[in-house]
Parts: C-alpha cells; sequence; structure tokens
C-alpha cells in the first residue's frame, strides 16, 4: 500500500463568482522511498495541493490517507499532531527560527510535546552529520547561507521520522549548484529512511532528479511520467 | 524555550522594556509610599491612639479643630455602658520658637496624665504636672531639643514655659509633630481668656464595643478610622494618590501591551511556521505569557531595588514624607504582574489566531 494516497481530492477557494478551483479530482499515489516531483505554472495549484497533503487544509471533496488513516476526518487537535509527528515540511520561504542556531532549529521541534528530550538531540546531531551540518550547527540561523540553510529546514523536516515529506520549491532561493545539493541531499535521505517525498519545484532540471515527475495545469494532473 | 533563548537573544528589545517596566513600577511604589507619608503625616498620632472610637461635638462635621465638648458632653459620653474607657483628649496647634529666629508649628495635645490616651514614653518620664511635656521624635529631629529642656508655648500674647520630661513616637498630627500636655494645661493654652466659658475636652477617646454611631445632644461617636478619614486633607490626598496608582498601573498594561503587540506582529510568519510543523497555539501563548512574566517580575525586582536605593540615600534625611512598606513593594509588584498580563491579552490573542496555512503562502 502506497504511503500517501490522495482520492479525488479537490479544493476550491471562495464562494459564487469569485469562486477558485485550485485542485480538481486529484488522484495521486507516493510510495515509500518515492520522491514525486510536483510540475507546474505558478497558480497550478501545487502549494495547495501540499497544504492538503499536509493537513493545514481541508480538502472541499475527496480523501486524504496516510499509512491507510483517513487524515480529512481528523479533528484540530489531530491535525496538529499529525504534523507533528508523521510529516516533515520544507517550505519555500523563511524555515528557521532566526535567533535560534541550527541545531536549536532541529531540537524546537521536541518542546512541542510528544517526544523524549535525550532521543530528541542525539538525533539532532545525527542529522546535523547527515545532511554535513556539523560545522555550522551552533551558528545563528540568519549567518547560515542559503543552501546551509534549506539543508537544516530539511533535517528539522525529518526530526521526529515522519512518514511523508512535503517540500515546496526549495531551491528557488539558490543557484544551480547549491541547489542539486540540497536536492541530492533530500534524495539520499529519503530514499535512505524510505519516506514518501512530494517536492515542489518549475525547475525542470531539478525534477529530473526526483523518481517520478506528476505535471499539474489548472488543479489537474496532465501527466505523470516516471524516471530512471 | 524559545521564550528564554530569544530573551537572551535579544537583550537589547527585553532590556529596554523590562527597564521601562521597572521605571514604571518604582514610580508607583514612589507614589504608595508617598501616600503612606502624607497620610502618617496627617494623623497618625490620632490612628496610634490607644482607643477604638472617637466622641466630637454634635456640630463640628468630626473636625477635630472645631469639636469642642463640654464638661456635661465628656461626663455622658463617660457614663455610656457600652464604654469600658473614655477620656477627654484636647488639641490646640501652636507655634513653638526652639532657637532663636526658629520657630516650627507642633501640635499640642491634652491628655488626662495616667489615661489611656497618654503615649508610651520612648525616654525620659511621663507628664508629672501641669508644666511637663511631652515631645514627639519627629520634633527632636527637626529642634534637637531634649529632655530637661525648657520650651516657651503661646499663651495669648504671652508665652509659658513647660519644661521636656519624655520623648514620644506617635508622630504627626495636621502635618505638625505632636507634644503631649496635662489637659487641664491645654484649656489654659486654648482658651486663655474667659475661664467660665472654657469647654472641657476636643474630643473623647473610647475603648469598648458597639460604640459606633452613637449619639448625644451635643456629641456623636464614630470609629477611630473614621475620625481619621476626616481629617481635613486625608480624603483628598488618598483619591489622588489612588488616581496616580492606577494611572501608573494602566501606563504599564499598555506599554507591555503595545511592546507585545509589535513583536507578535513581527513574528506572525515565523508563528504561522511553527504552527504548520506542529507547534499548539497554546505552546506558543505560553510561550509568550512566560515572556511577560519575566519582563514584569524582572521589571519589579528593578523597582523595588531602586525604591530601596532611594530609602537609603535621598530619603534617609527624613524630611520627605515618603514611606515604603515591604506591603507597598508586594502589591505593586503583584499589580504590575497582573497588569502586564492584562495588558499582553491582546497579543495571546493574535498568537492563538495565526493561521499555519501562511507558512505555505509566503515566497
Ligand atoms: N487563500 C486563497 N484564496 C483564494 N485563492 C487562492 C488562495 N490560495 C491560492 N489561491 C488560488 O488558487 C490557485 C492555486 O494556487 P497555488 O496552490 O498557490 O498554486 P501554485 O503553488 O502552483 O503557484 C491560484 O489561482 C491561486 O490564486
Ligand atoms: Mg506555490
Amino acid at each position: 500500500m502506497a504511503v500517501l494516497q490522495l482520492r479525488d481530492v479537490s479544493k476550491s477557494y471562495g464562494q459564487g463568482s469569485r469562486r477558485v478551483d485550485a485542485v480538481r479530482d486529484v488522484s495521486l499515489d507516493v510510495d515509500h522511498g518515492e520522491v514525486v516531483a510536483l510540475e507546474g505554472p505558478s497558480g497550478s495549484g501545487k502549494t495547495t495541493l501540499l497544504a492538503l497533503a499536509g493537513a493545514l487544509l481541508s480538502p472541499t471533496s475527496g480523501e486524504i490517507f496516510l499509512d491507510g488513516d483517513n487524515v480529512t476526518r481528523y479533528g484540530a487537535r489531530a491535525r496538529t499532531r499529525y504534523r507533528r509527528d508523521r510529516v516533515g515540511f520544507v517550505f519555500q520561504g523563511s524555515n528557521m527560527v532566526p535567533f535560534l542556531t541550527a541545531r536549536e532549529n532541529l531540537l524546537v521541534v521536541g518542546s512541542f510535546g510528544g517526544s523524549d528530550r535525550s532521543a530528541i538531540r542525539h538525533r539532532a546531531d545525527e542529522l546535523l552529520e547527515q545532511l554535513d551540518l556539523g560545522a555550522v550547527r551552533d551558528q545563528i540561523a540568519t549567518r547560515l547561507s542559503g543552501g546551509e540553510r534549506q539543508r537544516v529546514a530539511i533535517a528539522r523536516a525529518l526530526m521526529r521520522d515522519p512518514s511523508l515529506l512535503l517540500v515546496d520549491e526549495p531551491t528557488a532561493s539558490l543557484n544551480f549548484e547549491l541547489g542539486t545539493r540540497v536536492v541530492d541531499a533530500l534524495l539520499s535521505e529519503v530514499h535512505r529512511r524510505q519516506k514518501a517525498c512530494i517536492m515542489v519545484t518549475h525547475d525542470d532540471r531539478m525534477a529530473r532528479l526526483s523518481d517520478r515527475i506528476v505535471e499539474i495545469r489548472d488543479g489537474r494532473i496532465l501527466s505523470e511520467r516516471p524516471l530512471s | 524555550m524559545l521564550a528564554l533563548i530569544e530573551i537572551r537573544r535579544r537583550k537589547l528589545q527585553f532590556g529596554f522594556v523590562t527597564g521601562v517596566v521597572g521605571l514604571i513600577a518604582y514610580l508607583i511604589i514612589m507614589v504608595t509610599g508617598l501616600g503612606l507619608g502624607l497620610n502618617e503625616a496627617a494623623g497618625s498620632a490620632l490612628l496610634d491612639l490607644n482607643g477604638d472610637y472617637l466622641a466630637y461635638a454634635s456640630n463640628s462635621n468630626l473636625s477635630v479643630i472645631r469639636s469642642k465638648l463640654t464638661e456635661r458632653d465628656v461626663a455622658e459620653v463617660q457614663s455610656l455602658s457600652g464604654a469600658e474607657e473614655a477620656t477627654p483628649i484636647g488639641y490646640v496647634a501652636a507655634v513653638i520658637e526652639f532657637a532663636p529666629e526658629e520657630s516650627d508649628s507642633a501640635a499640642i495635645i491634652g491628655v488626662v496624665p495616667g489615661s489611656f490616651a497618654e503615649p508610651e514614653i520612648v525616654e525620659g518620664s511621663t507628664i508629672g504636672g501641669p508644666n511637663d511635656i511631652l515631645v514627639d521624635r519627629a520634633w527632636v529631629r527637626v529642634a534637637g531639643t531634649r529632655v530637661g529642656d525648657e520650651l516657651a508655648l503661646p499663651v495669648g500674647f504671652a508665652t509659658r514655659q513647660f519644661t521636656v520630661v519624655g520623648i514620644v513616637d506617635q508622630g504627626y498630627f495636621f502635618f505638625q509633630s505632636t507634644m503631649y500636655v496635662d489637659i487641664s494645661s491645654w484649656k489654659e493654652l486654648n482658651f486663655p481668656g474667659d475661664v467660665g466659658q472654657r469647654p472641657a475636652a476636643s474630643l473623647v477617646l473610647l475603648s469598648g464595643n458597639d460604640l459606633e454611631g452613637m449619639r448625644g445632644e451635643g456629641w456623636r461617636i464614630v470609629t477611630k478610622q473614621d475620625g481619621f478619614n476626616n481629617i481635613e486633607g486625608v480624603q483628598g490626598q488618598q483619591s489622588t494618590v489612588d488616581a496616580l496608582r492606577y494611572m501608573g498601573l494602566l501606563i504599564g498594561a499598555m506599554v507591555i501591551g503595545v511592546f507585545f503587540h509589535v513583536i507578535t506582529l513581527q513574528k506572525v510568519a515565523l508563528l504561522g511556521i511553527l504552527k504548520a510543523i506542529g507547534a499548539p497555539g497554546s505552546y506558543l501563548v505560553f510561550q509568550g505569557l512566560l515572556q511577560v512574566l519575566i519582563i514584569c517580575v524582572i521589571g519589579s525586582l528593578l523597582a523595588v531595588g531602586l525604591a530601596l536605593l532611594t530609602e537609603a540615600t535621598v530619603l534617609s534625611s527624613d524630611t520627605i514624607p515618603i514611606n515604603f512598606t515591604n506591603s507597598a513593594m508586594t502589591t505593586t509588584s503583584i499589580s504590575v504582574v497582573i497588569a502586564g498580563t492584562i495588558g499582553s491579552l491582546l497579543a495571546a490573542r493574535q498568537v492563538a489566531s495565526v493561521d499555519p496555512i501562511i507558512a505555505m503562502q509566503q515566497q
């Protein structure tokens, strides 16, 4: 069974004449150890789709399952816990708590409850090593370079050992070389840890590094092409 | 974790607002102390009297200055069944020269020697005769008078010599330091003229039960506290001081409110990200309140420190009627914490209402 299953998911904003159908009847499965690149022009519904999978939005219709659990049935508290424990986010813009160090930015997810402190510390140190951030672990977030920041964001997303990673334009602010490094790091972590991952990008060079490209236009899936 | 680290890493901002809160708290402590000091100057000697009730002349409007009781009034009050003890007291203000060209006014209180109205002696002896006088420490500090000294009190256009036999610690009455004489001497000081027309007392001091509100033809009884509250100026003074304190607390609440409102606005995007990655709203609100609490507590400690410093330096000269008490400092500190918390409620609501979806919407 796929880790993430979207079943005929639609989302519209607003009502009446101002209604926008941002996502229309999307069905999509993402498997263990699979990175799906979501590609499409601006306004095609990529961010909305991620927000739906991450329970930041509720679909207007359709159902979303993670590890077989129907996420669409969750109430507010269960959704907060779902985002904390079962999903890892890497956002497009700023991700960091600016006044915390790289390491503290990882530890902060441990203060939201439901975790063991020493386990959190251990995991933070492990992830900092694996993502090649050992040298900057005690740097304040604002002093990190763009590439370092995105890798810290990936490390933070992995802190609670989630089943699903949702990554929105992780290379938007990076040059090609740095972007490739960040995407490589993401891919190797996803493959090693057997996570499911959706990565939004409109850079085709980045998309081609993934396992499968899903093209989206006007809220609908246009095509899917497996790579490798 | 977030709250404390943020304060540590943004010392300038948090230090500044803590300093402002501290100064406001200091101001409130000063004003409270001034209120207490002024009250004490207005009539600590009256409040310190041993009894529970005071009988005033009916037509005096509870003014000690205007209250004049006759022998009959005093006798009536003394024979009341609820009165365990009752003794007449006289009051008159006098300007006394304590050195050439140097004089100050004093509140001369006439008491019956040996009665329970006679104050406790801290040095020397009690009133033994019609020319003996007890002077208060407050007078001693100003005039340097010692036991054995002579004081000339005005009687009409002449003066009468009194010998200081003891020092007392009763404080002030009507913003004047107190002196105590035999009530028979007080009659002469107060009414140097016609002997037959002299009132017997200004007030009668009583101890007993359920005497409040009793009245006769020429007298009425109120509690000692009521008597104090009716001293000219006390009430106005009290409400001014209270208004200043509430104003201070209001300003404190607003400073904290605005500060947290602004830093919350600055952090909306960050709060969205934290909520998106699973921080419960209650956790974030709690972190904010923790910061408010830390600012208020450190601010209050700062204020208490400043107040103690002021007391030890500026106020040690004793001419400024400011009186710091532990309870004023504690009450102020607690009030500042409460005012700060109330002031930050708006920010708390802002924090609670941030929608985590904004984490995905910022480019
Ligand atoms: N909160 C919103 N209210 C109304 N319309 C929205 C909102 N968010 C997104 N949209 C609209 O939905 C469509 C899809 O947006 P989005 O998911 O952000 O696309 P993408 O990430 O591919 O650029 C766009 O037409 C956008 O204008
Ligand atoms: Mg987008």
